[in-house]
């Protein structure tokens, strides 16, 4: 049976999904980022095969997150897109009638506005990430809450403490200064997510007509205090779909299973889980820019380059990215 | 008397350099044009610039340290008013003196005044007075001004073609791009058409098969009827042009969505955004995406929003 590979790897998780012919999800595995792509891929993919039935045959991969490049050089892409797009494909396959999406992942927000299946409108949050997942994250590690476990923290408060939720550094002092003063926990909590809430609302859906049925998806969605407080803002209810948390691997997967359709995968197979990738970082000297380019390297052979901006680094094939290195280090030597 | 003249790659180079241009030639100056933004300019401006200055202007200081070494003298117009009733921003107004102060070491500085609003006479007399740094006949300096403005009428028909500035300037051939979507770029030259500050966004757009309208390739007559839509006339002529583009593409729907490019610190840009977001909204007819660029702009998130904005029209369009 034909399988279909999405990854998404994004700033706070790394999920893999895949899907049969139908769009069907077969196999998902979440997992935390820390930091390290590469090896999240990795490991990944290890227990992706454990859980695989030996029939499966992967026929296309789709990369999406903010490491897409990466990971698709790691796994062998045969589509590489932004998370964007990939979430407004996943809502609309998983719930063809949704008229709202509302998404909020580690380091972005979004929202799509769907009619007939067809986006009508979208806006997404600019360069602050302010309430945000990560943003939650970091409020959970500094109140020492596992982030599991904010949701139900939420859900008991009685009395929730208006925070300020414009900017995170604000938010930040403000829940310190509600703590110090003596507030519950839970109370604090809930006023966060009331105040992201609020921020999303503003910042995004100022002025959008948000009819139901509403899709509420990214890891954030998890967060049953911010389900309720979207709930008790907006005065309808909000849908979290079954796979919320890996929507975006689930559009790579909907990608690549429209890119290939019956051609060649160039999925490089689960072996690459054990092969030693190395990135290194590096100035091009071509020109007054001095762009940081990322090479990324296994045996010393570079596999590919980017982070230019005139774009020669950013070659297909590997072969190619190879000389292209080589040649500058010889260069840079003269 | 002035020899080599230094005109700076930013700004309104983008507006008015073939005018500038002839004008300085039939003056008998020689001219030297600093080189595209790069990452050098951009540091070398924003280390002499005041932190609260938008991006445009540190990079203008960048092209003028730039050139500091090759020529005689930095041409810095001071363009206070172009038409009748508008003005332009007060940066503009203010640009010799920010040159003059940012560092002592630039050579000096020519800022021959245009102001419209001053009649006929006093812009004549103000030109003339430009005109004697090069030579003290009257009908020289004349004639090198009509040699401009008719330098500028090709130009502004090449615009028309569909050319961007930098192509006309560069004399190149209009190309026929066979996108299967056409997005229109709003906002100042400067911005849109800089390809260091803002990533390269038409470039990389026409590679993703997307179909390039711009501002400036709208005659000016449109966009000023288009402008004319507001309630009250916008005074600051270069963002009436920004609105009037905007309005006529909401209108006649000649492309699939506009991006708004727009620096951060720039005051008239953050009225005129959400001038243009609410009417955006209220007409509801394409959707209108801001993009906001500033010296830290990070590369990921704008491609990243840049690509699903097209990948959203796309899918809008079948």
């Amino acid at each position: 049976m034909r399988g279909f590979l999405g990854v998404d790897v994004g700033s706070v998780s790394t999920n893999l999904v895949v899907i049969d012919e139908y769009g069907s999800v077969i196999s998902l595995i979440y997992r935390r980022t820390q930091g390290q792509p590469i090896s999240a891929v990795q490991q990944g993919l290890k227990e992706l095969q454990k859980d695989l039935t030996p029939d499966i045959k992967i026929a296309g991969v789709g990369t999406t997150g903010s490491a897409r490049y990466l990971s698709g050089v790691i796994v062998g892409a045969d589509i590489v897109k932004n998370e964007i797009t990939a979430h407004a494909i996943a809502a609309s396959h998983v719930a063809p009638q949704v008229r709202t999406v509302l998404e909020i992942g580690g380091q972005d927000s979004k929202i799509i506005l769907l009619r007939d299946g067809i986006v009508v409108d979208f806006a997404m949050n600019t360069v602050c990430a302010a309430g945000t997942g990560s943003f939650l994250d970091h409020q959970a590690a500094r109140l020492g809450i596992p982030i599991e476990e904010f949701g139900s923290y939420a859900l008991n408060a009685t009395v929730p403490c208006q925070i300020a939720g414009r900017c995170s550094v604000f938010a930040e002092s403000d829940m310190i200064h509600k703590q110090q003063m003596g507030y519950r926990m839970e109370d604090i909590i809930y006023g966060l997510c009331q105040a992201l809430v609020r921020n999303y609302l503003n910042n995004l859906a100022k002025g959008k007509d948000l009819s139901s049925p509403i899709v509420f998806q990214g890891g954030v969605a998890a967060n049953a205090g911010m389900k309720r407080a979207f709930e008790e803002a907006l005065q309808m209810e909000i849908v979290i779909p079954e796979h919320y948390h890996v929507m975006g691997a689930i559009g790579a997967a909907l990608l690549a299973k429209g890119t290939v359709r019956n051609g060649e995968t160039r999925f490089k197979g689960f072996s690459v889980s054990s092969i030693d990738y190395r990135t290194r970082s590096f100035h091009c000297k071509g020109c007054e820019n001095n762009c940081e380019i990322v090479k990324i390297q296994v045996d010393g052979k570079t596999l590919a380059c980017w982070g230019g901006r005139c774009g020669k680094w950013e070659v297909q094939n590997p072969e190619e990215a190879d000389l292209l290195v080589q040649a500058s280090t010889t260069s840079s030597v003269m | 008397m002035c020899a080599t003249i230094g005109v700076p790659q930013a700004l309104l180079y983008y507006k008015y350099y073939p005018q500038w241009e002839a004008f300085l030639k039939g003056l008998g100056a020689e001219i030297v044009v600093s080189s595209a933004t790069t990452k050098r300019t951009i540091n070398a401006g924003t280390s002499l610039a005041e932190n609260e200055l938008c991006l445009p202007v540190k990079v203008f200081f960048g092209h003028l340290v730039e050139l500091r070494n090759q020529v005689d003298a930095l041409f810095v117009p001071r363009v206070v008013s172009v038409e009748n009733g508008a003005y332009t921003c007060p940066k503009f107004l203010g640009l010799p003196d920010l040159a003059r102060s940012i560092d002592s070491s630039l050579p000096s500085v020519l800022d021959p005044t245009f102001n419209r609003r001053l009649g006929r006479k006093k812009f004549y007399e103000a030109l003339l007075d430009f005109g004697k740094h090069f030579t003290n006949k009257k009908y020289r300096i004349l004639r090198a001004w009509m040699m401009g403005l008719s330098a500028q009428r090709v130009f502004q028909r090449k615009l028309e073609s569909g050319l961007t500035p930098v192509e006309a300037i560069a004399n190149a051939e209009v190309q026929t791009y066979k996108g299967n979507l056409k997005i229109g770029i709003a906002g100042h030259p400067y911005n849109i058409y800089d390809s260091y500050i803002n990533l390269n966004l038409i470039k990389r757009l026409r590679e993703w098969g997307v179909d390039v309208a711009t501002t400036e390739m709208i005659p000016q007559r449109t966009l000023e009827h288009e402008a004319s839509y507001l309630p009250k006339r916008l005074f600051w002529s270069y963002e009436k042009e920004v609105v009037g583009s905007v309005f006529h593409w909401l209108r006649n729907k000649s492309v699939d969505g506009i991006i708004y490019v727009l620096s951060f610190a720039c005051g008239p840009d953050s009225l005129i955004q959400v001038l243009l977001e609410s009417e955006a909204k209220r007409r509801g007819s394409l959707p209108l995406m801001s993009l906001v660029i500033d010296e830290h702009s990070g590369e990921a998130g704008m491609i990243t929003r840049v690509e699903a904005f097209v990948d959203m029209l796309r899918w809008r369009k079948v």
